[in-house]
């Protein structure tokens, strides 16, 4: 009567995990992933020059903060959102259309509401909007796991996409929105690639401060307690459901700021941008860089990018199938990942 | 009841609670009354709703019908994330611990603040640790503190859980089945424990299918079948019972 | 301790609102949505039944999609995203064997990587059914290299066959007449053979040689039919592309996942694996096809019927009808067969039903392979109603999901339920507003759904 059959097949089942299970290779890989990527990455730039150096490196910058406030929800709290892109775009529409300069708009036919502000004056606002967007959309969100809620945050980007296409009166719809404002401090404008490249790269460290000061508090352990075991932390007397929505509400907020530093970057945006495969390949680079590791997320972003550039010079490829190119390797990626390191290159969780 | 009535308080009561799932009632219109300071056998064949009964008090089942009282305070909805605050915690009969984490930090989960905002702000504190190191001595895992708990044997895994609970600073503890799979050693260690607690003025309930254990550790004895109370009582007057006997051998 | 001591724990107002009235909460959406789709039918009965007319065949292929999903993720628990793929797989492969003649061969993609990669597939696909089939009857008898022989020399030749077929999408017809032939021979000789032992006594078993005679002159009659018809290239091209569809399923299952199973600790890894196989096979099929949406060539019941003031075409009936035949084909296959059976079992407990004797791994490559035939099924039908494009994988098999979701996830009732159930939805919900909020419609309600019926319409048992 001491065992209960139940917990004899409880042993045996902890058993056969404990010695099937992989372990985590620390060292070797994650050395080597590291050393690959930024010598690949430091190589890539020198032979390039620096024109090209800061162009790929404001790229990395957008995708790193992307993929480090991403990271914080899938890697920590272990929601696997698809939907990241929303939040995103939520930020670039924001940037673009309380930016956008109205001469330019009173051009056009079909006008939409422009208001002409700073950078700067705009781009607390795309936060806040991001993040209030995720609000609503977390308290929806709150009660689903696992698969059902990779197919609802794949819904949230989907409506989110439809709406940036639909919503013509307010992003007037596949035609984009131009001439969105460069930041300027002081009546001196980052018109240059150099500068905007400094001012993205001050946020991401400070999105990547914020994420580091997150994930090392208590906060953070309660994340990852989440992540494993729901319920049993709320045995422990934690709101579970406040902390998930408070985490998704700052990554929303992280990826509103990447977002709007895009569109301004950009000056021009269209729902292209922000489409479900965007946010597809996002969660490709949280799960290849690493999970439930901030640096992962840099790393992946920097694979990701120096993954296309580095595509460019295949002699086999024609250049209008790079983007693909870099997809196929993605995916086949992903499911070498998926085989034999689910934590992804320098992560801290298996998924 | 006992002939000898103390003038100890209950912990805990239950009024006439019941729960279903679909057509089977698991608990089925149960009162019981818990007395604080003592350890408290909750034992039953397989299907008679222990279980049951400690997720329901643990908040981790609604209660369909009936009413906690704990510490006098009457409890209609008990909700998981509020029990630590009515002074309840519990461990999972097939052990539940966060596996991708380490021991230390399963441990100071349970230390640190529970607010959002406070402990988004809180970072270590060495009153934290200092309580984490003792827990983690007490149930010999100290060595193992920077391991996973996913990596742990099984033994471990179930006194690494006990120890989660201690460092919940709680009046009632639910054990579901702590002593199940345990080969000897770790048994008298977790017995060790549960006496500690009970040294420690805690109230303890536990689930278990081993009445030698039952025999010795506990003060009260509650007999379930069908979800039902069957009997109550001192242990060795109960489980002399013959329909108590009948329950567990068939009827 | 009085009565008077007791008091209640705090609620949330939100929570308590939505534990109290969320049942009546329900009640009211549903309530409106009945109201308002009444309202518009008897504001107009002809427009109202020629959105149902529109929703039905959207619905079959959501309802195709949905029973392969049920079916794939009620064996093995975890949603296998490569489905989307199977869809644009359906689609493109009949472009592909098409277009050599379809635009006077303006968008003629046949090369020879393409076809020598399936017939790869086909030839591991065959060889492992070889394998599963022979290998433990003739370990004992043969030696290890003529067991290889054996094996190897048939899928080699299926491969290099398969081959063939691809490389000469115009002679279609005279390439798979001999399969064709040997088919409905097969069919009718099992036929002739069952019947004649429900005829007469079993006693006297029937000689083969008397069977046979009529049943392979029947197959190689249809044989030639067949041949003899150019016109059948394209109902040939869409069995080609399902096989082919289904081939990679399998193949997938059997080479990746079934590594991937045996160490995957949580559902979420098999996904994103299928979700990096989805990625690879989009963008595939985009460098072959590009990304432009391409025509299907017509199909047959492009005439449009006219019932009460609405139109409905020939082959959107069709596509219903292959709908609800699906449905009926996969509930006899589940309900009647061994083979039902073995999947059922497998989905209520994998470990027992290895342990009671069941080939789990044949049988779920099996039920793949069904499920992608469905999804590919699907990618052809709404491919020939409207156009298809790579990304269409992606949709569909979100489309798919949901409707499985909304029917209950699991059960074939629900899913086919569920899959005309969204088609409708989504074009009542397009009356007031313009068509291209489709998409979200169909997620609006898939959130609502979740909501408040998380179990879905049907819930599994």
């Amino acid at each position: 009567m001491a065992l209960s059959s139940h917990a004899i097949s409880n042993l045996v089942r902890r058993t056969r995990d404990f010695t099937e299970r992989p372990r985590f290779a620390k060292g070797n890989v994650e050395l080597w992933a590291n050393l690959l990527i930024i010598s690949w990455a430091a190589a890539f730039m020198l032979w390039q020059g620096v024109g090209f150096a800061i162009t790929v490196s404001t790229v990395f910058a957008i995708w790193a903060i992307l993929a480090v406030s991403l990271n914080l929800v899938v890697g920590y709290t272990g929601l696997l959102s698809v939907g990241h892109i929303g939040f995103f775009g939520i930020g670039a529409y924001a940037m673009a259309i309380l930016s956008s300069d109205a001469s330019y708009e009173q051009l056009r036919t079909e006008a939409i509401p422009t208001f002409g502000w700073p950078f700067f004056a705009a781009l607390p606002i795309s936060v806040v909007l991001a993040g209030l967007v995720a609000v609503v959309v977390g308290v929806a969100f709150n009660r689903f796991r696992d698969d059902i809620y990779v197919l609802v945050s794949f819904g949230f980007a989907v409506i989110a996409f439809n709406l940036f296409l639909n919503w013509r009166p307010l992003t007037r719809g596949a035609f984009g929105i131009h001439e969105i404002a460069r930041p300027e401090i002081g009546g001196w404008t980052l018109s240059g690639p150099f500068e905007f490249l400094v001012l993205a790269l001050v946020f991401l460290g400070i999105v990547v401060l914020i994420s580091w000061f997150i994930v090392t508090s208590s906060f953070g352990r309660v994340l990852r307690a989440i992540r494993e075991d729901e319920q049993a932390i709320e045995v422990f007397g934690y709101q579970t459901a406040h902390y998930k929505l408070a985490i998704w509400v700052i990554s929303a907020m992280m990826a509103g700021l990447a977002g709007a530093l895009f569109g301004s970057w950009t000056s021009f945006i269209d729902p292209n941008s922000f489409v479900l495969l965007e946010s597809i390949l996002l969660v490709s680079i949280v799960i290849l860089g690493g999970l439930a590791t901030i640096w992962g997320s840099i790393l992946g972003a920097m694979a990701f990018v120096m993954l296309e550039e580095g595509m460019r010079f295949l002699p086999f490829l024609p250049p209008e199938f790079i983007g693909q190119a870099r997809q196929v390797v993605l995916g086949i990626l992903l499911v070498l990942l998926m085989l034999f390191r689910p934590q992804g290159l320098v992560g801290r969780f298996r998924l | 009841m006992t002939t000898e009535v103390d003038p100890r308080v209950f912990a805990l009561e239950t009024k006439a609670i019941s729960k279903s799932f679909g057509a089977v009632r698991a608990v089925d219109d149960l009162s019981i009354s818990i007395f604080s300071e003592w350890i408290t056998c909750i034992v039953g064949p397989n299907g008679s709703g222990k279980s049951t009964l400690i997720n329901l008090l643990s908040g981790m089942l609604p209660i369909d019908e009936g009413i906690v009282i704990i510490d006098t305070v009457g409890i209609r909805v008990l909700r998981a994330h509020e029990t630590p605050e009515h002074g309840i915690t519990r461990t999972f009969q097939e052990v539940r611990l966060f596996d991708q984490i380490s021991v230390w930090d399963n441990i100071m989960v349970g230390l640190t603040e529970r607010r959002l905002f406070p402990s988004l702000l809180e970072r270590t504190k060495s009153r934290h640790e200092a309580k984490a190191e003792e827990i983690l001595r007490s149930v010999g895992m100290w060595e193992k503190r920077d391991a996973m708990a996913g990596d742990l044997s099984y033994g471990q895994r179930k006194l690494l859980e006990i120890g989660r609970v201690m460092a919940l600073d709680v009046k009632i503890y639910l054990f579901d089945e702590p002593f199940a799979g345990l080969f000897p050693r770790m048994l008298e260690r977790v017995k060790a424990i549960l006496k500690e607690m009970r040294q420690q003025k805690r109230t303890i309930i536990f689930v278990s299918h081993n009445m030698d254990i039952v025999r010795e550790l506990s003060d009260h004895i509650f007999v379930l079948d069908s979800g039902a109370l069957l009997a109550v009582g001192e242990v060795d007057e109960v489980l002399g019972r013959s329909d108590v006997i009948d329950a567990y051998l068939g009827h | 301790m009085s009565l008077a001591q007791l008091r209640a724990a705090p609620l949330g107002a939100w929570t308590r609102f939505r534990e109290h009235h969320s049942r009546a909460l329900a009640t009211v959406l549903t309530t409106a949505v009945i109201a308002y789709v009444a309202w518009k039918i008897f504001q107009s009965p002809s427009q109202a039944l020629q959105f149902a007319f529109n929703g039905l065949p959207v619905g079959a292929v959501y309802a195709l999609l949905a029973m392969g999903f049920t079916l794939v993720y009620s064996t093995v628990w975890f949603f296998d995203l490569y489905y989307g793929a199977a869809a644009a797989l359906g689609a493109y492969g009949v472009f592909y064997l098409r277009s050599q003649d379809f635009l006077g061969g303006r968008y003629d993609v046949n090369n020879h990587f393409v076809n020598i990669a399936f017939a790869l597939v086909v030839a591991g696909v065959v060889a492992w059914a070889l394998h599963v089939n022979f290998h433990s009857r003739l370990r004992t008898r043969l030696s290890p290299t003529a067991l290889r022989a054996v094996g190897g020399a048939p899928s080699l030749a299926i491969g290099v066959y398969m081959w063939l077929v691809l490389a000469n999408p115009n002679q279609l017809n005279a390439m798979l007449s001999p399969v064709i032939g040997a088919l409905v021979a097969a069919v009718a000789f099992w036929l002739l053979h069952r019947g004649y032992g429900r005829l007469a006594d079993n006693s006297r078993p029937i000689s083969v040689l008397a069977l046979a005679p009529p049943a392979a002159a029947l197959g190689s009659y249809c044989g030639f039919l067949v041949a003899a018809t150019p016109d059948a290239n394209l109902y040939l091209s869409w069995g080609v592309s399902c096989v082919l569809a289904g081939a990679v399923s399998l193949a997938l299952y059997r080479g990746l996942y079934v590594y991937m199973r045996l160490r995957a600790k949580s559902p979420l890894i098999m996904l994103v694996a299928s979700l990096g196989i989805l990625l690879a096979i989009t963008a595939i099929t985009t460098i072959i096809f590009r990304a432009a949406p391409r025509p299907l060539p017509e199909a047959f019941g492009s005439d449009v019927w006219t019932v009460a003031g609405a139109n409905i075409k020939g082959f959107n009936v069709f596509a219903i009808g292959v709908a609800m035949a699906g449905f009926a084909g996969l509930l006899l296959l589940l309900k009647k067969t061994a083979f039902g059976t073995a999947v059922r079992a497998i989905g209520d407990d994998e470990e027992v039903s290895k342990v009671v004797g069941i080939n789990t791994t044949v049988v779920i490559a099996v039920v793949f392979f069904i499920g992608a035939i469905f999804a590919a099924l699907a990618g052809i039908l709404s491919g020939h109603d409207t156009a298809i494009q790579p990304r269409m994988g992606l949709l569909l098999l979100l489309k798919g999901w949901i409707a499985s979701v909304i029917g209950g996830i699991g059960n074939l009732h629900g899913a086919i339920i569920g899959g005309f159930a969204l088609g409708m939805i989504e074009q009542f919900g397009i009356w007031d507003l313009a068509g291209e909020w489709k998409d979200v419609i169909s997620f609006v309600v898939l959130i609502v759904f979740l909501s408040f019926w998380p179990q879905g319409l049907l819930p599994r048992r």
